[in-house]
């Protein structure tokens, strides 16, 4: 699927490194907008689940030192273009984990008139974190499902504007429609 | 619960508790009782319906007369009844809902009100609660921000939402729906697009469960039956 040097011949090994340093150090823009974000806190900085553990540093100090963003909450249309330009601020390779229902199709707000249908109308998005909240094992076993792509991927395949299946957490091999 | 504003109410201080009955005594006092177009005690709390020309002396009189320094809020009131359950966009809270037209504790004119409540911070539980009502074609009422500067994004709430105009306001701008948002999404009319599309599922009442009769879809033990 893809053109990229760094996946073949004898440079593989150097992109599989190149990979193995990407996967544990995600650097995660926190995007909290409502309850969503106590259960990504709950994550991050309880000592019960801990993801620095597995490389995540929850705490760039801008979006344009950030590799992954985790959108937790409900996403209006107010807030959307905060978004979008953020998103935009931050550097390619980017991850995008959208997490609970609100952020994942706009939720118990489906029929609101100032909710956003889900955050992946303004921003690609590569792993939903279904619940109402999701638990912090489910956030974190979404990381986990996005650092095995990220290890398994092309890097450059991300600069040649590749396609990617959204990871589903929980969801069952064939069950996500593309 | 009286229909529409019976205006000797200011006098009618039935069952009303003694510090209310002062306090009415000292609202007509100090904005003449011909202003006052209703007043009821409502959960202990005190009602007063204005006249919409003095809705502003009404504030001012509260601020300096009666020594109410602190605006709780501001806010709008439709009256008309929310969509019922049997159209497309109605919604589970319907039945509960009334389905006429009601005004409330101090009664209103028509569809829309604007109501405040002030209150004093030097007496304790000392409050009051104002109502005017607003003209249905072209909703407008003065603006409390001269008296009041904490309401101005109140008012600014109550205008996007419902489509007061607040004569006088300094900025009439949108406070949190995006800058090019049409309509007012608290009014009862304002159409929710998703639940044109898709029906309120609560509408059910109760859903059936999978492999009853009235379940639509396919019964389990005929689609994936076997596994026994």
């Amino acid at each position: 699927m893809t053109s990229g040097a760094l996946r073949k011949g004898p440079l593989k090994p150097v992109g599989d490194l190149l990979n193995y340093s990407r996967k544990y150090s995600l650097w995660m823009f926190q995007w909290g907008l409502a309850c969503c974000a106590i259960e990504m806190g709950a994550a991050l900085a309880g000592p019960r689940y801990d993801v620095m553990r597995l490389g995540v540093i929850p705490f760039p100090a801008s979006p344009r030192q950030a590799d992954l963003i985790v959108i937790s909450g409900t996403v209006t249309d107010k807030m959307a273009p905060a978004i979008k330009r953020l998103y935009e601020q931050m550097p390619d390779p980017k991850y995008v984990i959208s997490m609970g229902s609100c952020a994942n199709c706009g939720g118990p707000y489906w029929d609101s008139y100032s909710v956003t249908k889900g955050v992946d109308q303004i921003i690609p998005v590569d792993v939903y974190v279904p619940g109402c909240p999701p638990r912090p094992e489910a956030f974190i076993q979404g990381v986990v499902m996005l650092q095995e792509r990220i290890q398994s991927e092309d890097p450059a395949s991300r600069w040649n504007g590749g396609h990617w299946e959204p990871i589903v957490v929980g969801a069952a091999a064939g069950e996500v429609d593309a | 619960m009286s229909d529409d504003g019976a205006p000797d109410a200011a006098e009618g201080a039935t069952s009303m508790s003694d510090s209310n009955v002062a306090l009415l005594e000292r609202i007509s006092t100090a904005l003449g009782s011909d202003a006052i177009v209703e007043s009821v005690e409502s959960l202990g709390d005190l009602v007063v319906r204005v006249r919409a020309d003095r809705w502003r002396d009404a504030a001012q009189a509260c601020r300096t007369e009666l020594g109410f320094d602190y605006l709780s809020f501001v806010g709008g009131i439709d009256w008309q009844p929310a969509p019922s359950a049997d159209e497309g966009s109605g919604d589970t809270s319907a039945p509960v809902q009334p389905k006429e037209q009601t005004y409330g504790v101090a009664g209103s004119a028509g569809r829309f009100q604007v109501f405040a409540r002030v209150a004093s911070t030097h007496v304790p539980r000392v409050g009051l609660t104002l109502k005017v009502d607003l003209d249905e074609e072209s909703p407008a009422v003065a603006s409390w921000t001269s008296v009041y500067p904490g309401a101005d994004w109140h008012e600014r709430e109550t205008w996007e939402m419902y489509g007061f105009d607040f004569h006088g306001h300094p900025s009439l701008r949108h406070l949190y729906l995006p800058s090019g948002f049409e309509g007012h999404p608290l009014r009862k009319d304002f159409p929710l697009l998703a639940r044109e599309v898709k029906p309120w599922p609560g509408l059910v009442d109760v859903e059936g469960m999978p492999g009853d009769a009235s379940d639509e879809t396919e019964a389990p033990d005929s689609a994936g039956g076997g596994d026994a």
